[in-house]
């Protein structure tokens, strides 16, 4: 019962999240194949979920290249996030080395 | 936006657990346990298959109902011979006649000058709409698609004014050099 679970949890959590911004298209978004393609991801991890109630070494294999493929979406997403948390965080502390260094 | 995070914390773990799996040896069955199970019982088969069935169901009646309220009854339009220009179609007015009915479609008559103003409602959805010249001679249907079509620019809106919001729809009837060929400030008559 529990790799269904994981499966099916992680399937329907990164399918909706990535369904909603798909959708965003119709209203002009430019159309991105990582979201695509990690739509598809959510859909084998679906389908690993259930094949995990009968062959559950089988659905493993199927569940981790369907995680792949949902990671080419949010790995490079991720790593933005924090290349942009960490780029703002150089950019306070060099502000407040400045405001330290200065005479005022 | 919780969503995002919560859908990498679920990925994570999914590309942990699945990989476990995928690299360890298959162990007997003896050997099973609650972290890493074999097959599933009978009766959690059923209980998972029942709770699917349940909700594809409720997933299509969902749907059926959203696709019935996207659908709208279909509008005939009847313009004067020849007109070329600006259609508008006022909806909510008061005082104006409702849009009459015939074979199950709206019949909007507009006027010589191009518009119309009913106190019917406003209709959303998809609906197959027909557009027609009248004349005393008769009615023969206008071409509404493809390059020769005589329907151009059709939108619905919303204004605001001193006398409360106004609905209408709007669309231009003409060529499609003439529609291109609308100076920006003329396009539209907006109520």
């Amino acid at each position: 019962m529990l790799p269904f679970l994981i499966y099916f949890a992680a399937g329907t959590v990164t399918g909706f999240h990535v369904y909603t911004l798909l959708s965003l298209t119709v209203y002009g978004a430019p159309f991105n194949l990582l979201e695509f393609v990690a739509l598809l991801g959510s859909l084998g991890l679906l389908i690993a979920a259930y094949v995990s109630l009968f062959r559950p070494y089988a659905a493993a294999r199927i569940a981790l290249i369907a995680a792949l493929a949902t990671w080419s979406f949010y790995g490079p997403a991720v790593a933005k996030i924090i290349r942009s948390r960490l780029g703002a965080a150089a950019v306070i502390s060099k502000v407040s080395l400045r405001l330290e260094g200065s005479q005022y | 936006m919780i969503l995002p995070y919560f859908a990498i914390v679920v990925l994570l773990l999914a590309t942990a657990y699945s990989a476990i799996v995928s690299f360890r040896q298959a162990p007997k069955s003896a050997e099973a346990n609650w972290a890493f199970p074999s097959a599933a019982g009978q009766r959690s088969r059923i209980t998972i298959g029942f709770a699917t069935l349940l909700v594809v169901l409720a997933f299509v009646a969902w749907f059926g109902l959203s696709v019935r309220h996207t659908i709208r009854r279909s509008s005939r339009f009847l313009i004067p011979d020849r007109y070329r220009g600006w259609v508008k179609v006022e909806f909510e007015v008061q005082g104006a006649p409702p849009l009459p009915l015939e074979g199950g479609q709206y019949v909007l008559t507009i006027g010589p000058d191009g518009s119309l103003k009913t106190s019917s409602l406003e209709q959303y959805g998809w609906a197959d709409d027909s557009y027609f010249f009248y004349s005393p001679a008769g009615v023969h249907q206008i071409p509404d698609a493809g390059p020769r079509s005589l329907i151009w620019g059709k939108i619905n809106g919303e204004a605001a004014n001193s006398t409360g919001k106004r609905k209408y729809e709007e669309f231009f009837v003409g060529t499609q050099e003439e529609f291109k060929a609308q100076p920006n400030g003329e396009k539209g008559t907006h109520p």
